[in-house]
């Protein structure tokens, strides 16, 4: 089961992408970028009301949901979020303490995941170079769609030398990058708190679509 | 580098400006300004046998009515003086017309701050509701400006 783990509909106010739209793009990208789900990762927000069942329904694609906070040791995502986590975390706040989030996020049933490590200053890398290691961290986003050059690579040594299981995610904020990084999952995933399990339990690996999407465009 | 924002300015108006008449001159002039081509933004006759039964401004048109603030005159105390336009979304509402006359209100719509690449950035969003002469809104323009 592949799912994009990271991604930005216009609910973020840096993207512009309505979410309907990437479920069209990937029911028509279907032979390109086999996405079996997404998650909504918006930026600092949580929106409880939130339902995607009729999308669901209409494009048979899974939409789970997350949220992507700022702390100082950069962004971090953090699945399963509830009530407990909203009541403990002000997701506005860009100043977040990465481990408490990472600790009680944990210890509220969800799982807080370090995205896109290898950039500057919102990277965890940067921050590893003069600051402890974090405490429970489980996995990090070894691979995401929106890095520069060189700043994927640079989360291998952190992988390895920390264990962190690495999954990948498009961190799409336009509709033509959704799915163009994902995971792939050893075990079925059909809602978040089987998301949390599978993060936790390792049996995932990141997946990269973005060469045979170039190729389709001819630019390869 | 790190700054408490002070978000006791938003849903504030700093600017309330009522413009002189609409012309169909201001608009022909408006259209021609970037080439436009379609005959309802600039070409009279033809736009008085359209679906919008005469001239009609571009979309656009309402970015160009300026009220007398373009900002608070205290905001860049409050938040920092190297700000630049971080972009627009323009929310189309009635069309408008030569004749209209037309209220711009300006608020302090939001502040938040975010992280990113090259450190802490605080957005200040300025929201523009343009009305006409019968109250109907004509445009909401969200402006950005990116402040660090």
């Amino acid at each position: 089961m592949i799912l994009d783990l990271h991604a930005h509909s216009d609910a973020s106010e840096d993207s512009r992408a309505p979410l309907e739209s990437y479920l069209k793009w990937l029911q028509r990208k279907r032979d390109l970028l086999p996405i079996d789900g997404i998650v909504l990762t918006e930026h600092r927000q949580w929106d409880a009301a939130a339902d995607y069942r009729d999308l669901e329904d209409r494009y048979g694609i899974l939409i789970l949901r997350g949220a992507e906070v700022e702390t100082d040791y950069g962004h971090i995502l953090v699945y399963g979020v509830n009530d407990d986590i909203t009541r403990r975390f002000d997701f506005t706040n860009v100043r977040l303490s990465a481990q408490e989030v990472v600790s009680e996020v944990t210890r509220l049933g969800g799982v807080a995941a370090p995205c896109h490590p290898g950039r500057p200053t919102i990277g965890l890398c940067e921050h590893y170079e003069r600051k402890p290691p974090l405490d429970g961290v489980v996995a990090v986003e070894a691979l995401n769609g929106g890095s520069r050059r060189g700043e994927n690579e640079r989360v291998q040594g952190l992988i390895e030398r920390h264990g962190y299981g690495a999954f990948g995610g498009s961190d799409a904020h336009l509709v033509s990058l959704i799915g163009i990084c994902a995971t792939e999952f050893d075990d079925d995933v059909r809602s978040v708190e089987q998301l949390v399990a599978a993060l936790q339990g390792g049996r995932y690996r990141p997946v990269d679509f973005r060469e045979q999407v170039r190729a389709a465009r001819g630019g390869a | 580098m790190s700054r408490t924002i002070d978000r006791s300015m938003v849903g504030e108006e700093f600017d309330h400006t009522e413009f002189p008449r609409i012309t169909e001159a201001q608009i022909l002039a408006y259209a021609a300004s970037y080439g436009e081509t379609d005959p309802r933004y600039t070409d009279p006759a033809a736009a008085a046998r359209g679906p919008d039964g005469g001239l009609i401004a571009p979309p656009t048109f309402a970015v160009s009515l300026r009220g007398r603030h373009f900002m608070p005159r205290e905001l860049p105390r409050n938040i920092g003086r190297n700000g630049f336009d971080a972009g627009k979304d323009i929310e189309i509402g009635v069309p408008i017309r030569p004749g209209d006359v037309l209220t711009a209100s300006s608020t302090v719509h939001d502040i938040y701050e975010k992280t990113g690449r090259s450190g802490t950035m605080t957005f200040i969003v300025f929201r523009t509701t343009v009305t006409n002469q019968r109250g109907e809104t004509a445009a909401v323009v969200d402006q950005k400006m990116m402040f660090r």
